[in-house]
This record gives C-alpha cells, structure tokens and sequence, in this order.
C-alpha cells in the first residue's frame, strides 16, 4: 500500500531549481535510498516532505490526502519523523529529555505527559544504543552518538515513516556498522524509512529501493544494485569520461564521490 | 530541565534554606509590624515608609522580570516590548477607575486580560521574526503604544491620569507580592509540563521542534501572552499604588531593559533566577542612585556590573552559585580540589 505519492514536485530558489519535477512513491515496508551528487536536491526533497518548505508546483499525498504546504508540526504528528544531516538537539537538555520531546508531541493520538515520555524515551534509547548514557548533557556526546539521538528522538514521535538526512556522514566502518544495526532494528518494528545517503554499502545492505536525483530531477529508480550500475548514474557522479573508459565500474569507486 | 540532586553537604545546604526562608519570612511579616493592633500590643516597628516603597517596587520587578522570563529566558525571543504590557494594564486600570468610576479589584482583573490581547494581536505577526529582528519589532511596538497613548485626549494625553488616591501601603505591598508569586509559580508549573518542553524546544532549536510536532506558533503566542497577562497585572496594581501614570512612568523603555537586565544577570530561563535579579539589581540601583550626583554613578555602576556578569556568568548568578555548568562556583571548587594533591 503506498503510504508516501511524491508528485511531481518542483521548488525553486530564486534562479535555481532546486527541484524540477520528482515523482516517486514510497510502499508500507520500504527501505528507500535517496543518493545524488551533492546539490542534487536530496535535502529539499525531505525539506518540502516535512513541511519546512513548501513545494512550488506538484503535489505529495500521504495515505492518499495531500500535504503540500502543511505545517510541520501537523505532518509530525501524521506520523513522519525526520532526521537532520547537521544534527540539531536541544543543548540544554539531557539525552532523555530531548528523546522524550519527540514523545511529548509528535504523537498522532493522545497526549503524554512528561513522566510518560520520559519512560518512553528510556524504551528507545535502548533501541539506539544509548540507553547508558540517557543522563548525559547532549555536549558530552559524540558526534556518532548525537546522530543516534537525532534517530532516538524521531523515534520517539513513533513514525510511521523516517526521513533519514544521512545519518551515516562522519562515522568510521564500525560506527556506519552499527549504524546499519540500529536501522535494522527500526526497520523490524515496521517503521517505513526513506534515507538519503552518500554511503553506498548502506544503499545496497539495507535499501530494497534507490532513487537517483540529478539537478533536481529523478534520474534512475529501481533496485539498489541495478541503479548503482546504471551508466547515467555513474556519469552524474564520475564524470562522463570515466563512464565510458570503465564498464562495468568497480563497485567500490562512487562511495568516495560524494564525500 | 533544573538540576537534579546537587551533593551539596547537608548542613551547609540546611544553613542556605534556613537564611533565605528566614529573610522571606522577615520580609512577608514585617509589615504586619505596622498595623494598629501589633503597636497597641507594642511590637516594634520594623517598617517605614521608605520600607514599603523599596519592598512594593522589588515584587513589582520580580513580576516584571519573571514575564519577560518566559518569553525571553524560556523561549529565546527577547522582547524589547514587555514595556507595552505593562503600560496598557496601568492605563487599563487607570481608564476604568478613573475615568469609569468602577471599583479597583474589578479593574485590576481586566488589566492582564486586556495586555494578553494585545500580545495576541501583535505576537501573530512579529513571533514570525527572530533574533535581533524581533528585539527591534518589539521596541517598536514599545514605543509606538506609549507615543499613541499619549495622544489620546480621554486617556489623559500627555498629562497622565489621575487616579483616587488609596492610603494603604500594606495592601499594595501584599498585592505586589502576591503577583511576584504568581509570576514565580506560573513559571514554575510551565517548566514542569508540555508546554515548557515545548518553549525550551523552540528556544533551542525551533526547526527541530516543529518537525517533532510542536505548534511553534501557538506555542510562541501563548508564551507571549502568559508574559503580557503577568506584566499587565503588575502595571494595573502599579497604576492604583503610584495613583498617577503617564507615558514617563509607564512606558520607559529603560524599565523594559532594566527586567531585562535582571532576568538575565539573575539567570534567564530558571524559576528564581529573575527573582534573585530583580532583588539584587534593585536593592543596588536604590542605594546607587541615592544621593544627587550619585545617579550618574548608578549608571555606569549597572553599566559595569551588566558587562562583568554577561562576561563571568552568562548563565545567570543562580547558575554561578548552585549550577553545574563549567562557570559555577561549585565547578570551580570541585576541579581546585581534585587538582590539588
């Protein structure tokens, strides 16, 4: 069942058409990869999604109802939780408190009270891998642990779908391993994610879906191995040249590209 | 969000409470002193005249910087305009009792209400700007109420009001106390519900607290009137105390930098921060400023003391003696003692 129809939606800053028209939908149970060169669009793409921005033109529908030009706090609490690339916690409060916000307000039905939230967030920062350091003041944190509260406290909101603005940038092999883990987990406890990652062992060891953006348009979509392979990809991302002295292209070439 | 469990030793934590409960309680029953009954019954006068005049305008500050507290401390948009608030619940007050002839206590109850209106009215359109732009919006506004008000031929023009004058320092102080109170109890229960997670979420990253679900718009306008309802309560009880008012006395920009100032030396976005601003930063510009060209040095005295604290302390003179960040007194005596062998 399509939870997410994005149609045909196009944002423009000023001269720059950020976006130009993508389609795609996202399916009750997906894992789908956003990658693209940088300036792609991804951002925006999860932006206009979440409601920080508002589309100039096409339409996204959620469950069939659109969302375009809502605000976001209503689109949270519909059941999209979202992720930033730059983390941005709450530094003046702890680990728990700030998973405990999501709790607080981005629930779809019923209101928690503080206490209930705070239990709640104990419950998902288990799930992260933080659950021992709940009580840290956010400074403390490492910046591979301040990606997992940016998950911890999306989670929190208890998504139905989770816009994942690469949470992997940064991390060495064994954090994006972990990583990798943890969005396992989620991705058991039925939660739909849409992520945008640089990282392409991420796209094929979890994605069962890749949509490529160029210039602000879709470019391929399909299966992560088939569309890493695609010669149009390879060309957005090495150059044309490149594509044309190496085919096939070694596998491992495009994850140093958008770094 | 406060601090939890401070491992200060017993007794000097037993020593702090007794003092400041000591000095409250001084404070609250001091003026009983002065009724007729306590001087037939031959208990010493421990208040004057001066007494009350310094008690009444402290809890007037205290008031004061704990509404600007929760728009400036709790949720991060400094108004400049809290002024406005307070001037159109003293003219509230002065229309209706001067003007109208109703009873005090009745208008008193229309003054809060009347400057969470306005809140309303101009916080939809200028809690969309942030930062310095809101800083200087407000100002504006600040400004603007006073200059209008004082045009208005009914609301007295440029001559102020009169109000009928009520001999009772006792009740003033009492009525100006039982607002600080509120003022502190309201922020208090703010900080332990939704809606403070809330304003601290939006204070700290309001993109954030809008993609988790937080109505930043009614959030931020609420807090805006909670502010306006506090401070249009202290200017209507003002507005019958001082039992004159006029564009000087009620909209000086210099009052709305001054609970500012407190909030922020105090320790903005903390329950006694304010509190312990408004106390110190009163009790030093009274005795700065006492005599003649004595005031010019009360200046620069404030001047100084402002730029030391947003230096030294930025979080706040609470944070400094009882906090856990690296600036606090305890910190500070914590590493001198693991460092020292």
């Amino acid at each position: 069942m399509t939870l997410l129809a994005v149609n045909d939606v196009s944002k423009r800053f000023g001269g720059v058409n950020a976006l130009a028209g993508v389609s795609f939908g996202v399916d009750e149970g997906d894992v789908l990869g956003i990658i693209g060169p940088n300036g792609a669009g991804k951002t925006t793409l999860l932006n206009c999604i979440s409601g920080l921005y508002r589309p100039d033109g096409g339409d996204i529908r959620w469950e069939a109802a659109s969302i375009s030009g809502m605000a976001p706090y209503r689109i949270a609490r519909l059941g999209i939780g979202r992720t930033f690339q730059i983390v941005r916690p709450f530094p003046s409060m702890t680990v728990r408190e700030n998973t405990a916000t999501g709790a607080l307000f981005g629930r779809p039905h019923g209101r928690l009270q503080p206490a209930a939230a705070l239990a709640e967030a104990d419950e998902v920062l288990g799930l992260v891998g933080l659950g021992e350091k709940r009580d840290y003041p956010v400074l403390r944190l490492t910046v591979p642990d301040r990606k997992r509260l940016e998950v911890a406290r999306a989670l929190a909101m208890r998504p139905r779908l989770l816009l994942l603005d690469e949470v992997m940038a940064g991390l060495n092999d064994v954090e994006v391993e972990q990583a990798l883990q943890m969005i396992r987990r989620v991705r058991d406890r039925g939660v739909t994610i849409v992520l945008i990652e640089h990282v392409m062992k991420v796209i094929v060891g979890i994605c069962n879906r890749a949509l490529v953006l160029n210039f602000g348009r879709t470019l391929v979509e399909g299966p992560p191995s088939e569309v890493l392979k695609d010669k149009r990809v390879i060309e957005a991302y090495l150059g044309r040249r490149y594509a044309q002295d190496q085919q096939p292209p070694p596998r491992s070439h495009p994850e140093g590209a958008g770094t | 969000m406060s601090a939890p469990g401070r491992r200060q030793p017993n007794w000097r934590r037993r020593i702090t409470v007794s003092v400041v409960a000591l000095a409250l309680a001084f404070v609250v029953l001091a003026p009983l002193t002065s009724l007729d009954a306590a001087q037939q019954a031959g208990l010493p006068l421990l208040t004057d005249k001066l007494w009350f005049r310094l008690a009444t305008t402290v809890a007037m500050f205290v008031v004061l910087a704990s509404g600007w507290n929760i728009i400036g401390g709790l949720t991060g948009y400094a108004s400049f305009g809290n002024v406005a608030f307070f001037g159109l619940g003293a003219y509230t007050v002065g229309v209706l009792v001067a003007n109208r002839g109703w009873p005090f206590p009745l208008a008193l109850l229309a003054a809060p209400l009347v400057a969470a209106v306005f809140a309303l009215i101009v916080g939809l359109p200028l809690l969309r700007l942030r930062g310095h732009y809101f800083a200087v919006a407000t100002l504006g506004v600040g400004v603007a109420v006073g200059e209008v008000v004082n045009n208005i031929g009914p609301l007295g023009a440029s001559t102020g009001l009169f109000l009928p004058i009520v001999r009772s320092d006792i009740a003033f102080f009492y009525l100006m106390l039982g607002a600080a109170v509120l003022a502190v109890v309201t922020t208090w229960i703010i900080l332990r519900t939704r809606f403070g997670y809330g304003l601290l979420a939006i204070r700290e990253n309001e993109e954030a607290a809008a993609v988790i679900g937080v109505n930043t718009t009614f959030y931020k306008v609420a807090a805006f009137c909670v502010a306006a309802a506090l401070t249009g309560l202290a200017g209507g009880i003002f507005a019958q105390w001082n039992s004159f008012i006029n564009q000087e006395n009620v909209f000086a920009i210099s009052d709305n930098v001054q609970m500012i100032l407190m909030a922020v030396v105090g320790g903005a976005g903390t329950v006694l921060g304010p509190v312990a601003g408004a106390i110190a930063l009163e009790l030093i510009i009274q005795t700065l400023a006492g005599g003649g060209s004595g005031a010019v040095y009360s200046q620069i005295g404030l001047g100084v003391l402002l730029a030391a604290c947003v230096i030294f302390i930025p979080r706040g003179v609470i944070d400094f003696f009882g906090g856990r960040s690296r600036l606090s007194l305890r910190y500070f005596r914590q590493t001198l003692r693991e460092t020292s062998v």
